[in-house]
């Protein structure tokens, strides 16, 4: 339940990484600098604040979402992934993760939170994608440095893996 | 590790040593920055191009809720040399009197919030006065042109050798030229033919994802503390020591990660006003300027490119004059270098009897130009590589013959004075005429275009220092400037380290950037960080290595030649010997750190017309094949190759990942990516209207081939990457497009609007 006061003040509740939290904030408050200046969860990059370079997705219900033009109260009940949830308790990568570490598919690194979390949620929707696929949705995120051509990679070495996973269980 | 032995980091498939912190989100950038008490900065902007500033009112301003600071023109008179440039100091901290582009900044404040920042930026009044607006190169250079500047800004001409000269201000509104000529004019006179012609080339924004964003704290004792998104710390420091007179022994410019910069993150962006603003309130303060703004920052360099060239009727190329115009914007900012360039590499990888280029710097109410990836390069290029295409057409010579006859051979003088070249270009431009088909038999309206761009590297008179120290028990530090801006340098140059000190590349920490401990560089810029700094960076592991064989021999009984080193165990002959405890026994409980230094400069070099021979030559080859729609207009680019030659790849996923990037910047560059004016006013300055390659936008095939010729000046004969292969692109769709359809474009981009019209105009839509 959202409670709202009269001076822009309101009371969430959402499930982050797996974990449940409340917080209090603003109205006007939005999701990056919710997680970044308020929990500093500073992995969720901001590089546009409007909707267009992706930088920022995180995935809300395992699907991505502007974090910089998502107000925080939007979250609210929701279940929340930032980059900062996907390695295991243990510190074992995400097989996301470990297909960009080993393709090095990343320079400055500025997007790689947001490709990673947007590769997830490609790969829950599709086990085995097709290079097309694959290039329609990295579409919607901006990389300045890699020409892509290595990410799409990382997605389909990704792809490999958990279908080999899941194969052997 | 010795001379016989195969190499075992370097060229192994390894990962990145940032990619854990980059894949996990724990990579830290200046724009995660944060402090306790920490304001938050905003500026003013100008909406006039061209004006005089009468008033500015600020006092409302001041007033409103959370603010500690507000400065304007005024404020600047308490900063001993509130301006900067690279060679011309011309861009005030903030607008004094006048105002010269529609985003010049004219005030700043400091508040709690960003928000209450911009609340207050709301109140501030100014009145201008306008003045005649220079939207252009064409009005600014005309007779009856206002100067933009009534008074000469301080500025120098760096020392140049044979061949070369530069000057300020030569004429109205051009702010810097510069010259380079070779040998005698007169052989245009033994041509067969002279061509003419012009090229147009649009500007591209750098749209580095992290922006513009600095942290500065002016502490009590006048110590300063910046932590910048920024490419060149130590030139950016020596900037600050003199703009506020304040020793560089007291100024510590962190750079930690930076989000791409592209040439944009040189030199003074927001830290001055930050800095006078910490001054101002005493507390740290956060500037971070958004990406709409850092399309008023930094641009790259329209130009407008007029080259003849005299060649025989067999296509041997005898000489080439050029005149290159290049918009520099409302501040000098890079330009006189990026002139140099420009004008230097014009004449492109061939081969003549004379050369003889002008570049002039333009001045007019546009954003500041600056450095960006090519730096000159890509400008040149264009001009240069479309030309000798349409000529070879001209000749009815086969465009790729034309080439490989005229290229300047491996280890010949690009020209007089200058280094060999190191690279085999014809095996380059074969490699990729190869792979992209281009003896195949075509289609109608299908073309292949090949072109090379050429750019010396390794920048100019540029000096980098490293230091390398290990610790009793083997954990290897590496202190050097280079910044890690997303090219791999810290991954590379500790390569490098953990070669030469036989030891696991984890082992080897890069240690974070702060110039009161690191030792100096130059800056992270011109591909420079293997080439030159790679050569530093050796050097000092080699130093350490040597000191630890001298010390274990001499524990041993022995030569250092007949001992190697392996993970920080010493091998002799059979025997091995853990470093640690010799250490700890010789030198005491306590132990000791082994460590050494490097050092490297290209000497100078008064015949060389640059000063000093170029470090490296970066070559990019491209061949293209596309078609067009004639109905249309559209290109539709079915296979695109381009090669880099990296003399070792030191690391190939990362040089790959250069050339593929750089390469699609020169595809965007290529085929829409520019930065729209109306008259001064930048109508697609925001990510949404400014479109940039996407991976939608990817050619059906897309491959980027990386050499390994062996003949760099770096570590194990590395050289320099990451600009080569952004710099041909243009030129060959440009070539390609003619092969499909018979029409030349010479302006950029090559959108379908302009291929049909040249379709239309030459009959053929
Ligand atoms: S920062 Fe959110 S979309 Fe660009
Ligand atoms: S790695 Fe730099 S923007 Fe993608």
């Amino acid at each position: 339940m959202t409670t709202l006061s009269e001076n822009g003040k309101i009371d969430i509740a959402f499930t982050l990484n797996g974990q449940p939290v409340s917080r209090a904030t603003t109205t006007s408050r939005t999701l990056s600098d919710l997680l970044r200046d308020d929990m500093d969860l500073k992995g969720t990059r901001v590089a546009c604040g409007r909707t267009v370079c992706g930088a920022c997705s995180v995935l809300v219900d395992g699907f991505p979402r502007a974090a910089c033009s998502t107000f925080a109260f939007e979250v609210e009940g929701r279940s929340v992934t930032t980059i900062e949830g996907l390695e295991a308790e243990d510190g074992t990568l995400d097989p996301v993760q470990a297909a960009f570490a080993k393709k090095s598919a990343f320079q400055c690194g500025y997007c790689t939170s947001g490709m990673i979390l947007l590769a997830r949620a490609l790969l829950a929707e599709h086990q085995r994608p097709d290079r097309e696929t694959i290039r329609e949705w990295i579409s919607s995120n901006i990389c300045r440095c890699t020409g892509y051509q290595l990410i799409i990679e990382a997605v389909e070495e990704a792809a490999e893996t958990m279908a080999g996973k899941e194969a052997a269980e | 590790m010795n001379d016989q032995a195969p190499l075992r980091v370097i060229g192994a498939e390894i990962e990145r040593s940032d990619a854990h912190v980059k894949v996990t989100g724990r990579a830290r950038y200046s724009y995660d920055a944060a402090r306790p008490g920490m304001l938050h900065a905003k500026v003013l902007r100008s909406t006039r191009a061209h004006a005089k500033v009468l008033r500015v009112d600020a006092s409302a301003a001041r007033a409103m809720p959370g603010v500690h600071a507000v400065l304007t023109g005024v404020d600047l008179a308490d900063v001993p040399m509130p301006v900067y440039g690279y060679f011309i100091k011309d861009q005030p901290i903030l607008a004094t009197d006048r105002v010269r582009y529609e985003g010049d900044m004219v005030a700043a404040v400091a508040a709690e919030t960003e928000g209450q920042a911009n609340a207050a930026l709301a109140r501030i009044v100014v009145e201008y006065e306008d003045l005649p607006a220079l939207p252009d190169m064409e009005a600014a250079l005309a007779e009856d042109a206002p100067e933009l500047f009534e008074e000469a800004p301080i500025g120098i001409v760096p020392p140049y050798g044979a061949g070369s000269s530069g000057a300020l201000r030569p004429r109205r509104n051009v702010c810097y030229s510069y010259a380079y000529e070779t040998g005698d004019p007169s052989v245009f006179d033994e041509c067969d033919h002279v061509f003419e012609d012009e090229f147009r080339f649009s500007r591209m924004h750098h749209l580095h994802l992290e922006p513009f964003v600095c942290l500065a704290h002016w502490k009590e004792g006048d110590e300063i503390e910046l932590t910048t998104s920024c490419q060149n710390p130590f030139p950016l420091r020596k900037e600050i020591a003199r703009i506020f007179r304040v020793p560089e022994s007291r100024i510590a410019v962190h750079v930690p990660f930076v989000g791409g910069g592209f040439g944009s993150k040189n030199n003074c962006k927001t830290e001055p006003i930050a800095l006078m603003l910490s001054r101002r309130t005493g507390r740290p303060v956060r500037f971070c300027l958004t990406m709409e703004e850092g399309f008023l920052t930094n641009t790259q360099h329209a130009a407008i490119l007029r080259l003849k060239t005299g060649v025989m009727a067999d296509g041997t190329l005898v000489a080439r004059q050029s005149h290159v115009l290049l918009d520099s914007g409302a501040y000098s900012d890079a330009s006189p270098l990026v002139a140099e360039k420009a004008g230097y590499r014009v004449a492109g990888p061939y081969r003549y009897k004379h050369i003889s280029s002008v570049c002039d710097c333009v001045m007019t109410n546009q954003p500041p130009a600056g450095p960006f990836r090519g730096f000159g390069g890509t400008q040149a290029t264009w001009a240069s590589d479309s030309q000798i295409d349409m000529i070879a057409r001209r000749l009815g010579i086969d465009p790729m013959e034309m080439r490989m006859k005229n290229l300047v051979d491996l280890h010949e003088p690009w020209v007089p004075g200058e280094s060999g070249v190191d690279s085999d270009m014809r095996e380059g431009l074969d490699l990729v005429a190869r792979e992209v088909g281009y003896d195949r038999p075509r289609e109608a309206n299908r073309g292949v275009g090949l072109s090379i761009g050429f750019k010396d590297g390794g920048g100019v008179n540029k000096p980098a220092q490293a230091r390398v120290k290990v610790s009793t028990n083997g954990d290897v530090h590496l202190m050097c400037g280079t910044v890690e801006i997303g090219q791999g340098a810290r991954t590379a140059l500790s390569q490098v380290v953990a070669e030469v000190m036989d030891c696991p590349l984890a082992r080897v920490e890069y240690l974070p950037l702060d110039t009161r401990y690191t030792p100096f560089d130059q800056g992270t810029n011109a591909s420079s960080g293997i080439s030159v700094m790679g050569q530093a960076v050796e050097r000092a592991a080699r130093s350490v290595r040597q000191q630890v064989l001298q010390m274990a021999a001499e524990e041993l009984g022995t030569e250092p030649d007949k001992l190697r080193l392996d993970n920080w165990t010493v091998i002799h002959g059979n025997e091995s010997h853990a470093l640690a405890p010799m250490i700890m026994g010789r030198y005491g409980g306590t132990g000791f750190e082994f460590t050494g230094d490097g050092f490297h400069k290209q000497p100078n070099d008064h015949h060389a017309p640059l000063e000093t021979k170029s470090v490296f030559w970066e070559i990019g080859w491209a061949g293209v094949d596309l078609s067009v729609d004639p109905e249309t207009g559209q290109v539709f680019i079915h296979k695109l190759v381009v090669s880099g030659d990296a003399g070792r790849a030191i690391h190939k996923l990362v040089c790959r990942g250069q050339d593929e990037g750089a390469a699609l910047m020169g595809l965007g560059q290529a085929l829409y990516e520019r930065m729209i004016h109306d008259g001064t006013r930048l109508v697609n300055g925001e990510a949404l209207m400014y479109r940039v390659p996407l991976a939608e936008d990817l050619p059906e095939v897309f491959e980027a081939i990386t050499q390994e010729q062996g003949h760099g000046p770096g570590p194990f004969g590395a050289k320099g990457m990451g600009e080569g292969a952004m710099l041909p692109v243009a030129s060959a769709v440009a070539n390609a497009i003619e092969e499909a359809v018979g029409v030349r474009l010479t302006e950029l981009p090559l959108t379908p609007e302009r291929v049909l019209s040249a379709l239309v105009e030459a009959g053929k839509a």
